[in-house]
């Protein structure tokens, strides 16, 4: 038994020590996660305008180009019942709070961050802001976020190559989305339409998703009817690619634009702006089929700004 | 719990040491230590359905107390079907409730008759298949007096709950794992180095093979008409690796993990693909499943006794209701059907224990015969699979319809088509290891021994190595869902 032990631990000692070395150079390696934590942490009780959502909005909303104090909590991937933890989370901080963006895209009401291909990312949510939505341990670790060639290809660009932009500006709007690099608008286009779309909603499991999305998105607007705050319902521009795509699934988004406008009918602190088909954003907009690159968001931004300040009178100077 | 997370790297070395250390000298407390692991390892998933194991142990438990004194045939009938009803009700209920209502109502819409009946949102319960199986097995085999039913209820319920095949199997006989847990076990190094050679060699399977495999799969069987004949065998080829990485890598992590508490549970994987008949095939795949349904179902219809006609019938009784323990779809139906005209032939002709041995023994190259039926053997099988990984018949239908279309002599062009090579040769690499330990229990069994330590210790850190590269996401068992 002592034999079988020893070997045991020299077996794996290396292991160990190797893992939590790997483990701690990621910690080390700053994150939008953690910028956007240590953010609220500090600024919270300044912000006026809270953007939450997925990457459609972290690339999409540029704080910088509101009147108020602005702030954009979004990521790649996070969705409604994040939104709504998140919140819970920094409830206690956000006193100043006077609007929230919540975006409605045509797959968020049948995405769930921790049951689709992007659950990895649960394990940031759990190591930088302390939600955690599982009992697996897994999500207490970096390492095992995601694949170890991924967790080497971080370290190699951030220590040996010297990568260490953030891709993040400090009110936590996406900076990577640059025009020069933009990519095919057609074949983006139909590949995002497939992505969001090509699924059975009348399946159980897409009801139970809708269902519980449906949920998340009351308590938003419910918390903020409690503390006096404007929810916008958005829905942001997507290109003709995108939109007239035959991999489009008509009647998710027929759903998804009626379960927006029927929130914004019912609640009296809701209101719902739907850009989806706007004129106003051309090709030179995006940097793919579904999401803006800087010029885009710097229109989407202003244009955004204008709707809050018109809708809910506020005072911003 | 699933054996391929952090979760179990930290529930099994704990569990391990109380084992050993803690009520090592208390066989009782051992069993009760097992139950309570058992039973978080399983509540981890879900704590709610620990009720029914709970309720599948009590009533199997007082069954067997009261087959021991009942003498009257009747009463003793009554009881075996007391157990029958209950388990396979759950079963029945969890498993297969909405597909039967589902076709009754299709079936009378077809003639003619509306019918309103909504389905349940159910959730199957993980491991139902094969717990029920195993408590099954142990009041038939005491209803059949091949057995001694326990009167101790921590030691039934540690056989019924054994956390190592609680959930995906190999689906123990009682009279196999029952006395074991009467024993006092003592702590074998040999054994135990084994049992992490198995682990180890199971966790590769699963994680570097099955779940590599997956992304293909998914990629290649959920778009299908994008792509072309060529690319979809190439599809059905990954789900083959996958299936069987998967399988038979969680049967071999459960043998592994067992043999470190001192067990021995049956071998559920005998290398299949590299048998030369499906009669073969179904001897080394999924054993434990096969066995079962070979004593508690085909031996009492008969078996290969009687007309010609009744072993026609037997034949697609057993394989029809194995392919439906898979699933409650008809897919599932029909591939335990389609393998059941791959071996009826073989049995009608008298060929079906033709292969009893181990392929090309004592060679390491088989003989072109033996390759050839191999090959013969292992494209059946793949065949078969896509209504294996379908979700319906016409998913399987199209599936093969485009398949054997004028693209399949045409270069294979997907999405990641150059990583897939690599994930090809992965699994050559895992079929040629597998190659070098046929006449083994597992692959890794012999494989280095003979070596020098530093060459051994080299090859088992590559395994790790690379269970940690292609780690990272877990992903389910397949087999939890069944």
């Amino acid at each position: 038994m002592k034999k079988f032990i020893v070997k045991i631990i020299l077996f794996i000692l290396p292991i160990i020590v190797i893992a939590m070395g790997l483990e701690l150079t990621l910690r080390l390696i700053p994150n939008i996660y953690k910028h956007k934590n240590d953010y609220l942490n500090e600024h919270g009780g300044e912000i006026e305008t809270l953007v939450m959502g997925s990457s459609h909005t972290f690339f999409g909303v540029n704080p910088q180009y509101f009147h108020n104090n602005t702030f954009n909590l979004g990521h790649p991937a996070q969705t409604l019942d994040v939104d709504y933890l998140l919140l819970k989370k920094y409830e206690d901080r956000l006193h100043n709070l006077k609007t929230i963006v919540v975006p409605i895209s045509v797959f968020t009401l049948y995405g769930k961050l921790g049951a689709g291909v992007e659950g990895w990312r649960m394990n940031n949510y759990a190591l930088y802001y302390d939600i955690r939505t599982s009992n697996k341990l897994s999500q207490c670790f970096e390492i095992l976020a995601r694949k170890m060639q991924f967790n080497i290809e971080i370290i190699v660009q951030y220590y040996f190559m010297g990568e260490r932009d953030l891709a993040c500006s400090d009110l936590g709007w996406g900076t990577s989305y640059r025009p020069e690099d933009s990519k095919d608008l057609l074949e983006t286009g139909n590949d995002a339409a497939k992505r969001h779309t090509d699924y059975d909603i009348h399946s159980r499991q897409y009801e139970d998703i809708y269902r519980e999305n449906i949920e998340a998105l009351d308590n938003i607007v419910q918390w903020s009817n409690e503390h006096g705050v404007y929810v916008v319902l958005l829905t942001m521009p997507a290109y003709k690619t995108y939109r007239n795509s035959s991999n489009l699934d008509p009647e998710i988004l027929t759903i998804t634009i009626d379960t927006s406008r029927s929130f914004a009918e019912k609640n009296d602190n809701c209101s719902y702006l739907n850009l989806f088909d706007s004129d106003r954003f051309i090709a030179e907009d995006y940097y793919d089929a579904d999401h803006l690159n800087y010029i885009g968001a710097e229109k989407l931004s202003r244009l955004l700004d204008a709707y809050i300040r018109n809708q809910y009178r506020l005072d911003t100077e | 719990m699933l054996f391929n997370t952090i979760d179990f790297a930290t529930f099994l070395p704990v569990v391990f040491i109380l084992y050993w250390f803690v009520v090592n000298r208390n066989l009782r407390w051992q069993n009760f230590l097992l139950v309570v692991a058992s039973y978080f390892f399983y509540g981890w998933w879900d704590w709610r359905f620990l009720s029914l194991i709970l309720f599948s142990t009590l009533v199997d438990y007082t069954v067997g107390l009261r087959l021991k004194n009942e003498e009257r045939l009747p009463w003793r009938r009554f009881l075996l079907w007391t157990s029958i009803v209950v388990n396979l009700g759950f079963l029945g209920f969890f498993k297969y409730y909405n597909f039967f209502l589902d076709n009754f109502i299709r079936a009378f819409t077809f003639f003619g008759y509306e019918i309103h009946a909504s389905s349940l949102q159910i959730i199957l319960p993980v491991g139902i298949s094969f717990y029920t199986f195993q408590t099954l097995s142990y009041t038939i085999d005491v209803y059949r007096r091949k057995l001694e039913p326990t009167r101790d209820f921590i030691e039934f319920a540690a056989f019924v709950s054994f956390f190592p095949q609680l959930v995906a199997g190999p689906i123990e006989r009682a009279t196999h794992l029952l006395p074991q847990f009467y024993e006092k076990r003592t702590f074998d190094y040999s054994k135990a180095v084994d049992g992490m050679r198995q682990i180890l060699w199971g966790l590769f399977k699963k994680i570097v093979i099955a779940d590599q495999c997956a992304h293909y799969v998914n990629l290649i069987f959920s778009d299908y008409q994008d792509y072309s004949g060529s690319t979809l065998l190439l599809g059905v080829l990954f789900f083959t690796f996958q299936i069987y990485g998967d399988f038979s890598g969680y049967s071999d992590i459960a043998i592994g993990t067992a043999r470190l508490f001192g067990f021995s549970l049956m071998r559920n994987f005998a290398f299949p693909y590299f048998s030369r008949d499906i009669a073969e095939f179904w001897r080394r795949w999924h054993i434990s499943l096969s066995t079962w349904f070979r004593d508690y179902l085909y031996i009492p219809l008969g078996g290969s006794r009687g007309s010609i006609w009744k072993k026609i019938r037997n034949t697609f009784a057993i394989f029809i209701v194995s392919g439906f323990w898979h699933g409650a779809n008809w897919t599932f139906i029909v591939w335990g059907a389609l393998n059941a005209i791959y071996f009826l032939p073989l049995m009608l002709m008298k060929n079906n224990r033709k292969n009893l041995d181990v392929i090309a023994e004592g060679r390491f190259f088989p003989s072109i015969r033996e390759l050839i039926s191999m090959l013969v053997t292992f494209g059946l099988t793949v065949f078969a699979w896509i209504f294996f990984r379908a979700e319906s018949l016409g998913h399987a239908f199209g599936y093969i319809a485009r398949l054997f279309s004028s693209s399949l002599i045409s270069i294979p062009f997907f999405s990641g088509r150059g990583e897939a090579f690599y994930v090809l040769l992965l699994s050559m690499t895992m079929l040629l290891i597998e190659w070098m330990g046929r006449d083994c229990q597992f692959a890794l069994e012999r494989l280095g021994l003979t070596w020098k330590t530093a060459y051994r210790y080299a090859m088992y850190y590559i395994i790790v190595l690379s269970i940690f590269w292609f780690g990272g996401s877990e992903q389910q068992f397949i087999y939890f869902q069944f």
